[in-house]
């Protein structure tokens, strides 16, 4: 077999495998919406730990990515 | 290795799948159409039945937090808007419908609620998020789209649907 042909191969397979990447849809997100999906268990304690520890650093932002990806506003 | 035809074949595919994305609906556009049942009576009710009147289209869920907010709104809206030209239909799409029973017993609502746990019809509408809703003119075509929802955005949904019937009565003058 030649290399092209390896590579040929290899593209397909790849295709074939992307397939596999679903992508979920706006409206089959319920399950995520669920309180017990979030990713911060408790967002009130996040907050007050936040300010404290803004408060220490003297410096405030950077704690991570807006949003759990539920598609609402 | 791969002969023109060929290679010819998979690059419109490659083209085909790049561009899937211009079919989504967009105002100006004929809407899809549904046909659904009622969550209250299992009614069979479609888009086509409403022709002649403007239709609000909002696809909900009861997960959906600017959905929970939107729906009373609606309730409002309809009331002040006349029955005859304007009908508001919500398209439940939560995976279990007990959900959407629960929160309209909390919050019940006069215009029609329809099911679709599948999510067949938001497929075909090509819903980008939750909530959207769809303006449908006389005619059967989009004429305008609302991606999310906040409570300040009601003055501007009534407007564009004061507008549209208003346009509407000027086309068809009784």
């Amino acid at each position: 077999m030649t290399l092209k042909r390896c590579w040929t191969v290899l593209l397909l397979l790849t295709l074939i495998e992307l397939s596999a990447c679903a992508e979920v849809q706006p409206w089959e997100r319920g399950r995520l919406a669920k309180p017990h999906m979030a990713l911060d268990a408790d967002p009130l304690l996040s907050s007050i730990d936040a300010h404290t520890y803004n408060s220490k650093e003297a410096a405030s932002g950077g704690n991570g990515p807006a949003g759990g990806g539920c598609g609402c506003n | 290795m791969l002969n023109s035809a060929t290679r010819l074949f998979w690059t419109l595919l490659l083209w085909a799948c790049l561009h899937l994305q211009a079919l989504a609906v967009q105002p100006g556009g004929p809407a899809p159409g549904f046909e659904l049942p009622r969550l209250d009576n299992g009614e069979t009710i479609r888009l086509s039945d409403f022709k002649g009147k403007v239709v609000y289209v909002d696809f909900w869920a009861s997960w959906c937090g600017p959905c929970r907010q939107s729906l009373p709104l609606y309730e409002d809206l309809q009331k002040r808007l006349p029955v005859g030209q304007f009908q508001i239909i919500a398209i439940n799409l939560d995976e279990d419908r007990k959900d959407a029973e629960a929160f309209l017993k909390r919050h019940p609502v006069s215009y029609l609620i329809l099911s679709d746990p599948e999510g067949i019809s938001a497929s075909a509408w090509s819903v980008p998020a939750m909530p959207t809703s769809f303006l449908v003119d006389s005619s059967g075509k989009i004429a305008n789209i609302y991606i999310g929802f906040e409570p300040s955005h009601i003055g501007t949904i009534e407007h564009d649907i004061k507008a549209l019937l208003d346009s509407t009565a000027a086309s068809h003058p009784d």
